[in-house]
């Protein structure tokens, strides 16, 4: 696991996460970020609106980047989080998540990097991607 | 055509929100959810921001774009961490409209940024989202 600066060069992969979101775990996501829209919450609620099914929110898309990052870069702090909504999410659809550095810098701020991500369908349609700063803690 | 509408919108802020008091409640609760980790009992996870609503999410006098919106996507810079007790107020502008044009027509994205300031004026977030109409 890279936790400083150093460890990190550009081309370093990040985690992988793999996981299927249910119905259940995205209508709760959608009431904890108070999200209205019943294409969150059901399958019939969602048709409701003229869509296939129960869709998950962008934002919760977001939170799995910002986890991936945790996860993967535990000592380092979150500074930018950027996604694009490429596709439709659905609960029960087997998901990976993953990412890629792609610059180093050393700035007035403090040590940072830039990452790729993708979030990805198990056939390889990228349905959100984005990008990631994030700043490790000030070298001793 | 060339998309046609009041520019004066741009910048214009329409929503101003002050939010009650971040209980640790609503820190676990969406952290629970988003599974996202870096919080703890008084600290929340960096997302916790997109939970907050004003009370309006776009302007009265937005121009009739004649289209469908979609939600394209967002940006989001983090400040300062949100902890519990934090009175946290959002403002929301619109930041930019504009057109481009794809293999499958032209669409126009409206940018609307809130910046998310805590009670002792410290930036917390700067959020923008980004609504595709096609």
């Amino acid at each position: 696991m890279a936790t400083r600066f150093a460890d990190v060069d550009v081309g370093h992969d990040l985690h992988t996460l793999t996981l299927t979101l249910s119905g259940d775990e995205v209508k709760r996501y959608a009431v904890a970020a108070r999200m209205p829209g019943g294409r969150f919450m059901s399958d019939d609620d969602a048709r409701k609106e003229g869509l296939p099914g129960q869709i998950v929110p962008g934002n919760l898309s977001l939170a799995l980047f910002s986890r991936l990052i945790a996860e993967s870069l535990p000592d380092a702090t979150l500074k930018k989080l950027s996604a694009t909504f490429r596709g439709l999410v659905h609960p029960g659809q087997p998901l990976k998540i993953h990412g890629v550095v792609t610059e180093k810098h050393c700035t007035d701020e403090g040590d940072r990097i830039e990452c790729d991500l993708v979030l990805e369908s198990q056939e390889g349609d990228r349905l959100v991607t984005g990008t990631a700063t994030v700043q490790f803690p000030a070298r001793r | 055509m060339a998309l046609d509408f009041d520019r004066s919108i741009i910048g214009s802020e329409f929503d101003r929100t002050v939010f009650a008091p971040v209980t640790k409640d609503a820190i676990q609760e969406y952290a629970a959810a988003s599974g996202e980790p870096g919080a703890n009992e008084v600290t929340a996870p960096p997302t916790f921001v997109v939970r907050l609503r004003g009370h309006r999410w776009m302007p009265e006098n937005m121009p009739n774009l004649g289209r469908v919106g979609f939600d394209a996507g967002k940006d989001i810079e983090f400040g300062v961490p949100v902890r519990v007790g934090d009175v946290l107020t959002a403002v929301s502008t619109v930041h930019d409209i504009y057109e481009k044009t794809g293999r499958t027509g032209s669409m126009v994205f409206v940018v609307l940024r809130t910046v998310v300031t805590n009670q002792r004026e410290d930036e917390v977030a700067v959020i923008d989202q980004k609504m595709m109409f096609r």
